[in-house]
């Protein structure tokens, strides 16, 4: 295959946001200053499921600088509910008002709206909102949704399982019967949220003469967003503009409308007033989202020399109290490519989703980031009961490049991905071989040392051939425009929601390689729908992939015009032999590059001011926009390989060293991508080791500030080593194969390993995350007790 | 409300505030310099760390009519005349900040300790670093440009 050749694509381009965001310009929702605005504050609910039988809004109503108090039947003039029912089998539709009217199902849940003058006003009249509730039975985890008799979360339903799915190919029983040993594992991922540093906001502004909204909000989606919430307006999507400006992280966050927003834009529709709202952070951690919350277990028929022979899966996963997003929608995914870079024909999973007395769930950054784990979890597994090197166990299971493309037992196809190469890399790199003595030779001193190895094939970018296979309404598509302005200005957009990525960066190269500029010459605007053309906006890991193909292709089709317009100034036929570099326009004669003196401006010029000048037939202006729809899934890979100590008297892990080997393609700006290597990794590793949002057993939420909430800080982390492998893919036109959410999935993994591994001579096991201090102990002590 | 005088970036800004108005709002709002930034107002993730009196304090944890009488310095203040500072310029350079919302509250707090600390340890900037919570880096970056900053100061002066 013929390697396309990049000027700008992959250069380390350092990122043209950096100097507003470093100065203290960057223009945030809360940045921007609206004359006049009302500023809401919500009421929340103390109980974590109640009756409301009465809201008496009168003494908030009289506080100081109070201007309206709403609560749910006043939205429920102005809105529409939510329903979510897409038609995937085996998952039951719900419904949800904009603020709730019956009852109350979560610990955070928003009653009533008090709008004010001052934020300060607001939340002294929030104070006084008196709300008479019924307490009922809370649903606090699983195992109590699941029980016969459970208090119902959604009375609509007919129990809290809200999403059932299953799939077998293959036969698994028979796998099983032939097996040298069949082994059972689990893993349990706890609850977390995404914990961007700007929490959720906005700013809402009707315009009673025109009868339009603007909304100024973080958004990942902001075209998704404008659709739904024009709708539950009873709005068109000409009375709606979003504009999203600077965000401060979404991490999967930023993506659903939440029913805070829509009432703030209802509200300022009624008011005729701007309206802004910014949740602090016990709203954040209690309301915004949640994610993860999946017990897996895994079954796996092997050969007495570790082949896997058959797997079967279960995953059971806590969803809140509300479906902002279809119920399946995130533990299906972590089924359909568990085996990842593994030979497999028999395969069976069963996925349920519950409903409990939380704040609902949405996806966070790899919402599949359970699945390394589980998958080389599973694995150590295997080579522990057999007493076999994990190493060999990986090798032996492992694709061939000459078995791809490869369909998984699930029927997704991996194609262009290397996992056997990271892998092989990343032993090198941290001396797997030398491990064991050093392992050896540590025990004898007393501490404890642990390799972890993880293997990541990462869904990177949904095509809408997945979404409608399944049964997902919805579009994998991206769109871009590409304007070059009479003087040669270039601006370009896409329908992406930028939350740190360095988009106006690496999408400025790729049009600088597509049309034949510099990237100083291209500026990318983003996150307005009344300037960006509608795409998906930023989700899993699609941005470079599904987004940087489309601006390339279109760039392509308007580096077509500008070299056919060039070669009628020059009085040639064709614009064969020409091509633009840098602006100037080039002519190849004898393999020689000669200048001829066009330039872009030129060109434009003509193009918008003289049009008559123009070959015939052609219209004026230089104006271009494109849309791509990726194949049904693109895939990277990577192989990431941990090691840690632990202190067996405190529970303490250390890492020692991190490393990853990746392939994710075509690199668009290599700074970027490595940040979001970095970025991911830490992620990951915070939620193994520190993060947990936890319920007590009447489901009240005691995770409330960042005292209780722990993230990862900068000495929690250790330094990264990045090992770069990258190979374009065939089926994308600029080669890229996404990135950003792996490095979640295989610290969640590789840390986990790590630590097992240090652990067994203990001949204990750590099957849930967090690895705190006291979960470590806690198995360590129950060892001791066992020995004695 | 309270009529009262703040000095921030060595300017005097006259200020109409509640008492119990946190210097962050009134930084954000009365004296429109949006730079300090709000991530969790008790005090834990440092995005909105100013310097008072040339030291790093969270602006989320202090009245702004406490102020009167001290210097603030906020982020807008660290580069002269269109120039960034050291600093900034190695966090662009070792690419040491993605969404850029916590780092105003990084930059503050470097800005104060390298004066003080020309020569930090890896592990001394990471100690510090921990007061500033960052979702995106990882913080790798950003500890590589405060060494990196720290590395040229002390070239420069050898």
């Amino acid at each position: 295959m013929a390697k396309p050749r990049f000027r700008h694509i992959g250069a380390a381009l350092p990122r043209k946001e950096d100097l507003r965001l470093l100065t203290g310009h960057g223009r945030y929702v809360d940045d921007i200053e609206i004359p006049g605005a009302l500023h809401a504050c919500f009421v929340r609910s103390p109980h974590p499921h109640a009756r409301i039988k009465a809201i008496t809004t009168d003494p908030a109503r009289q506080s100081s600088g109070v201007v309206a108090v709403f609560t749910g039947a006043d939205l429920a003039q102005w809105t529409t509910p939510l329903r979510m029912a897409p038609p995937i089998e085996g998952l039951l539709p719900v419904e949800m008002t904009t603020l709730p009217m019956d009852k109350v199902r979560f610990h955070g849940d928003p009653v009533a709206c008090v709008i004010a003058e001052s934020r300060y006003l607001a939340e002294d009249a929030a104070e006084r909102v008196e709300v008479e509730y019924e307490p009922l039975p809370a649903v606090a985890d699983l195992q109590q949704a699941l029980a016969a008799g459970a208090p119902l979360v959604d009375e609509s339903l007919p129990s809290n399982l809200v999403s059932v799915q299953k799939y077998s190919t293959g036969d698994v029983a028979a796998r099983r019967r032939e097996a040298h040993r069949v082994l059972e594992c689990a893993f349990h991922q706890q609850r977390m949220t995404h914990l961007p540093i700007e929490t959720r906001g906005c700013a809402a502004l009707w315009d009673e003469g025109r009868q339009h909204l603007t909304l100024h909000i973080g958004s990942q989606v902001p075209h998704p967003l404008r659709t739904q919430l024009a709708a539950r307006m009873r709005l068109s999507e000409s009375q709606v503009t979003i504009s999203s400006p600077d965000v401060g992280g979404g991490f999967g966050q930023k993506i659903a409308l939440y029913r805070e927003e829509l009432t703030v834009a209802a509200a300022s529709r009624r008011l005729k007033r701007p309206v802004r709202w910014r949740e602090d952070r016990m709203e954040n951690l209690l309301a915004a989202s949640h994610a993860r919350e999946d017990s897996c277990r895994t079954r796996a028929a092997v050969t007495k020399e570790g082949r896997l022979l058959g797997l079967e899966l279960e995953i059971l996963e806590d969803f809140g109290a509300y479906c902002f997003y279809p119920a399946n929608y995130l533990a299906r995914v972590v089924a359909m490519i568990l085996t990842g870079p593994y030979k497999l024909r028999d395969y069976a999973f069963e996925v349920k989703v519950a409903l409990t007395n939380k704040c609902g769930n949405g996806p966070m950054r790899a919402p599949m980031a359970v699945t390394s784990w589980v998958m080389e979890g599973t694995m150590d597994a295997i080579a522990r009961e057999l007493a076999l090197d994990p190493l060999e166990v990986r090798r032996l299971n492992m694709v061939e490049p000459g078995d791809l493309p490869y369909t998984m037992p699930s029927g997704e196809v991996i194609a262009d991905i290397t996992p056997r190469e990271t892998l092989e890399a990343a032993v090198k790199a941290i001396d797997y071989a030398g491990f064991r003595g050093r392992q050896a030779a540590a025990r004898r001193e007393g501490r404890h040392l642990g390799l972890g190895l993880c293997s990541v094939v990462e869904s990177t970018t949904y095509g809408s051939k997945f979404y409608k296979a399944a049964g997902i309404p919805g579009s994998g598509h991206e769109a871009a425009w590409l304007r070059i302005e009479p003087s040669g200005a270039v601006n370009a957009s896409l329908g992406l929601g930028a939350t740190g990525q360095g988009y106006e960066t690496a999408f400025a190269q790729v049009v600088a390689d597509g049309l034949g500029v510099e990237p100083s010459q291209v500026r990318i605007q983003l996150g307005n729908t009344d300037v960006a053309p509608y795409g998906m906006g930023s989700r899993g890991a699609r941005g470079g992939t599904a987004g940087g193909a489309a601006l390339y292709l279109c760039a392509r089709d308007a580096s077509e015009k500008v070299l056919a317009i060039a070669a009628q100034m020059l009085g040639f036929d064709s614009a064969e032999g020409l091509r633009m570099v840098d602006g100037k326009v080039e002519r190849e004669i004898l393999g020689e590059r000669v200048e001829t003196g066009i330039t872009l401006a030129q060109v434009a010029r003509t193009a918008y001011l003289d049009p008559t000048a123009l070959p015939a037939g052609m219209a004026p202006g230089l104006d271009f926009s494109k849309t791509y729809d990726p194949p049904p899934m693109t895939y990277s890979n990577a192989a990431h390989a941990c090691e840690v100590e632990v202190d067996v008297e405190t529970g303490a892990i250390r890492i020692l060293r991190y490393l990853v080997a990746e392939d994710c393609g075509t690199v668009l700006n290599p700074f970027v991508v490595e940040g979001q290597q970095h970025g991911a990794i830490a992620m990951g590793l915070s939620g193994a080791l520190l993060e947990h949002m936890r319920y007590d057993e009447h489901a009240q939420n005691i995770t409330g500030s960042l005292a209780d909430y722990l993230v990862a800080t900068a000495t929690d982390l250790p330094n990264f080593e990045v090992l770069a492998m990258h190979t374009p893919s065939r089926s994308n036109p600029v080669g890229t194969k996404g990135m950003a959410e792996g490095g979640v999935m295989g610290a969640t993994g590789a840390i986990a390993n790590a630590v097992n591994d240090a652990l067994a001579p203990f001949g204990v096991l750590a099957e849930r995350q967090p690895l705190s201090p006291d979960y470590l102990r806690s198995l360590l002590r129950s060892a001791r007790r066992g020995a004695r | 409300m309270l009529d009262f005088e703040l000095t921030v970036n060595g300017e005097r800004h006259a200020v109409r505030a509640e008492p119990r108005k946190l210097l962050c709002d009134v930084l954000r709002e009365d004296c429109r310099l949006t730079g300090t930034h709000v991530g969790c107002e008790h005090g834990v993730c440092g995005a909105c760390t100013v310097l008072i009196d040339g030291r790093p304090a969270r602006a989320c944890l202090t009245y702004a009519v406490q102020m009167q009488g001290h210097e603030i310095t906020t982020i807008e203040a660290v580069a002269k005349d269109g120039k960034p500072s050291a600093l900034q310029q190695a966090l662009h350079e070792a690419h040491g900040l993605q969404c850029g919302f916590c780092t105003p509250g990084i930059v503050m707090t470097f800005e104060a300790y390298l004066k003080e600390n020309p020569r930090p340890s890896e592990e001394a900037v990471r100690e510090v670093l921990s007061g500033n919570l960052c979702r995106c880096t990882g913080y790798q970056n950003i500890v590589a440009a405060i060494l990196r900053v720290a590395q040229a100061a002390s070239d420069g002066k050898a």
